[in-house]
């Protein structure tokens, strides 16, 4: 046990050894709280570790650890890399799980494969509050160091213990599109000058516990950048990744969710779906048309306190409740096909209502109209002026209507109709005939 | 609703529009929706049975145009273009024809329907009729016999030639001093026929007056027919071929068209009487089979369409069973069939009989 000359960390680390030659070694930083368990640097003096069931000639040890602390938070910590022996030939195994009690193994041969490293930058999204791990990688036959602080803890997490799990997860998604994917160690000021290109909103849904089973919590963020001149992203910026997590650990997109995906009315937020497919880390959907500055990133957490299968209807409630909270917080995003579609009129409504101001003779109306447009005389500042604050109080009417819910925006069309008038006859022929023709023949 | 005895200037109706503008501006600048109300009138239901209001002449029911839908969207962006143009002839005091203002702006509008449509949006809402806008028609109506009137300082004497067709004055508000000494005016359907009886030199042999709308009658038609009516309170007679589409027309001048339905009360005239043809008269006037022709499968459909009307039922039932015998029979035929026992047989022997007829009848 070493300690670094920060007195809250607490780093714990040990080697792989192969035929006497160190492959790998890793470290795992123990963050302390400042009060109740875990809060003395001597508790982690008992930290144990036994050989039973591992060959010793590829171990340096085990490590047992016996916290009360967080403990889920260190589990899953464990679980994205595994089962491992298919993915890499770098592995962790869990020997075995109490209330409290931790034990795993290790086992590198060789550096982690990309898709383990991927897994393990995606863990950073969730932003656990208790762990921070460092993983470096040396081969005995390379020079220097193959891979060396592959991540490092997040000293600038700036959500405290007390911060709930969507919050760190929206905390996580944005420091994960800031940094490119948490490649990058600081924000990329190529591609954001400003954070305010990036928009974040969140959803959660939750099921409540039943005699079919215990509650589902379903957490969705959805990130949303502006990327007018972006030299980092490639062309394909019109598919969004979208990265699933299950009880804190990344994992494969269910079939449930992606249904979920695909059943949502995407063009109810200006989105046409094309397509969605299952990648080996996470699901990749592709848009129609997306706006070329725009880029979306979505994360999904489903977690429960047992084992579960993945809610489709839950997922898909999620996701909308965070579409919904998107188009409440930011003004003109997202907003549905009709509504892109109505807005489209606003310049010729505007155009023959402001030439009906403008063309009047009647001063008094002008400066009534002028004063309602938060304008002067509408004659002294000109038409294009009247026209585009028109044009602009329409747009903002429509924008607000739909983000409101759909039950409210149905208008009656009809009021105090005793029945609608059934006209099964034919159109009949316009009884304001301009020509000067007999108009009905019978030459059928 | 104002008609066509009381005037509605031009400066109540540029103040609507500024009132209806102010509204509109009012909403927006509140961040609301404007709602734009506009009231539905019907001159008949299908509920025959039940005792309906559609002879009342009130509205029947809202339809609110609102921003929240892009069909009432493009519904009020086509009011407003033709409001703007309105304001401008009302201020301007020009005319305008429907067909002038779907012009301006062709590819927006993409019909005349669509014009007429909004004209008649704009009538509701402003409580007019259509030539208080100075939205004029082209005048398609013709009328000869024994009358006289000036319109617009131009005098139309009739009289002195009472074979001789005249278009009926477009705006009816420029016709002074009507007089005549027809004892009954004639309403035919077709301009054949109204040439028919011109050649025959009808109006000389019979103290009347002819008009026809050549096909369904247009606005200033039915409007010029009501003045006549109520100027001259002579009996009205209708000539129409025995087929649904003269059915139909007949009825347009009796009880005003749906399209039209908001300014029925100013633009039907109740007064007026079926003189011809009926099913029966194809047998009673020894009509050879070849001119009967079968009702196809549209005109079966339009003719029970049209005995649904709750007016066919409740006011003129003996008209439901003449439409209901035409059905029965399966055929119709054109009133010129009746001239295949000589050309004059409409102007000498039919018409005057039916008038006889229905004259003994009325006395009766």
């Amino acid at each position: 046990m070493t300690r670094t000359q920060d007195i809250s960390i607490e780093t714990v680390s040990f080697r792989s050894v192969i035929n006497g030659s160190v492959v790998a070694t890793l470290k795992i930083a123990f963050e302390v709280s400042d009060t109740g368990t875990g809060s003395c640097l001597e508790e982690f003096q008992d930290l144990k570790y036994n050989r039973e069931g591992i060959g010793t000639e590829k171990w340096d040890g085990l490590l047992s650890i016996k916290t009360t602390v967080a403990l889920k938070y260190v589990f899953p910590f464990l679980t994205p890399l595994m089962p491992c022996t298919q993915r890499s030939n770098a592995s962790f195994e869990r020997i075995s799980l109490s209330a409290d009690c931790l034990l795993f193994s290790l086992l590198f041969s060789s550096p982690l494969t990309e898709s383990a490293h991927l897994l393990v930058l995606q863990m950073l999204i969730l932003m656990i509050p208790c762990v921070a791990a460092e993983l470096v990688i040396k081969q005995e036959d390379s020079p220097g160091l193959l891979c060396e602080n592959i991540f490092l803890p997040n000293e600038c997490n700036p959500l405290n213990f007390s911060s709930s799990n969507v919050e760190r997860l929206k905390s996580g998604l944005e420091e994960y599109v800031l940094k490119h994917g948490n490649i990058l160690n600081n924000k990329c000021d190529s591609c954001f000058c400003s954070r305010k290109q990036l928009k974040i909103s969140s959803g959660v849904a939750c099921s409540m516990e039943s005699q079919r089973g215990p509650g589902l919590i379903v957490e969705t963020v959805i990130a949303i950048s502006e990327l007018a001149e972006s030299p980092c992203f490639r062309s394909c910026r019109n598919k969004t990744e979208v990265l699933h997590f299950k009880d804190f650990s990344p994992c494969s997109i269910p079939v449930a969710s992606l249904s979920a995906l695909t059943s949502i009315d995407w063009r109810s937020y200006g989105l046409t779906l094309r397509g969605g497919v299952d990648q080996v880390d996470h699901a990749l959907i592709e848009w129609e048309s997306l706006p070329p500055d725009l880029r979306i990133d979505m994360a999904i957490h489903c977690y429960r306190k047992c084992k579960h299968q993945p809610d489709r209807h839950l997922i898909k409630k999620a996701v909308k409740l965070a579409l919904d909270d998107f188009k409440g917080k930011y003004t003109g995003f997202l907003l549905s096909a009709h509504a892109v579609k109505v807005c489209s009129y606003a310049p010729d409504l505007a155009s023959s209502i402001a030439g009906i101001i403008l063309s009047s003779n009647d001063s008094e109306f002008q400066s009534k109209c002028a004063s309602l447009l938060g304008l002067m005389q509408p004659q002294e500042i000109g038409r294009q002026t009247v026209e585009d604050r028109i044009k602009g109080m329409i747009i903002t009417v429509i924008e607000t209507n739909d983000r409101k819910p759909e039950k409210i925006k149905e208008a009656a069309p009809l009021l105090f109709e005793d029945d609608h008038p059934q006209d099964p006859e034919p159109t009949p022929y316009s009884e304001d005939y301009e020509g000067g023709d007999d108009v009905f023949s019978f030459s059928e | 609703m104002e008609g066509i005895h009381s005037r509605i200037c031009s400066t109540d109706l540029l103040r609507k529009i500024k009132e209806f503008t102010l509204s509109i501006l009012d909403d927006l600048s509140e961040g609301r929706s404007p709602l734009i109300f506009i009231q539905r009138f019907r001159i008949y239901c299908t509920n025959f049975d039940s005792n309906c209001s559609c002879s009342c002449n009130k509205p029947n029911g809202h339809e609110i145009l609102t921003f929240q839908k892009e069909s009432h969207v493009h519904r009020i962006d086509v009011l407003l273009r033709v409001l703007l143009i309105v304001h401008q002839l009302l201020q301007e005091n020009k005319h305008a024809s429907k067909r002038d203002i779907y012009y301006m702006h062709p590819l927006v509008f993409s019909d005349q329907t669509v014009v007429d449509r909004a004209i008649n949006d704009i009538c509701i809402l402003l409580q007019c009729s259509r030539h208080n806008l100075n939205v004029v028609s082209v005048g398609n109506g013709l009328v000869m016999g024994w009358l006289r009137f000036f319109e617009a300082g131009r005098k139309f004497d009739c009289i002195n030639s009472p074979n001789t067709a005249h278009t009926i004055p477009v705006l009816v508000e420029d016709v002074k001093d009507l007089v005549s000494v027809a004892h009954y005016i004639l309403i035919v359907e077709k301009e054949s026929v109204f040439q028919r009886l011109a050649n025959d030199k009808f109006c000389s042999k019979n103290r009347c007056i002819v008009i026809t709308g050549r096909g369904y009658p247009d606005v200033s038609t039915r409007r010029f027919l009501r003045l006549l009516v109520d100027k001259l309170c002579l009996p009205v007679y209708c000539l129409v071929d025995c087929d649904p589409y003269g059915f139909d027309i007949l009825a347009t001048y009796r009880f005003g068209s749906m399209q039209m339905a908001y300014d029925a009360k100013f633009l039907r005239v109740p007064q007026i009487q079926w003189l011809g043809a009926f099913p029966s008269d194809s047998e009673n006037y020894n009509l050879p089979q070849r001119f009967l022709l079968p009702l196809t499968m549209e005109d079966k459909r339009r003719t029970e369409a049209m005995l649904q009307r709750c007016y066919l039922h409740q006011e003129v039932p003996r008209w439901r069973s003449e439409l209901e015998s035409m059905l029965q029979r399966g055929t119709k035929f054109e009133i010129e069939a009746l001239s295949v026992h000589s050309l004059s047989f409409l102007s000498e022997v039919y018409i005057p009989w039916k008038i006889q007829e229905v004259t003994s009848m009325c006395h009766i």
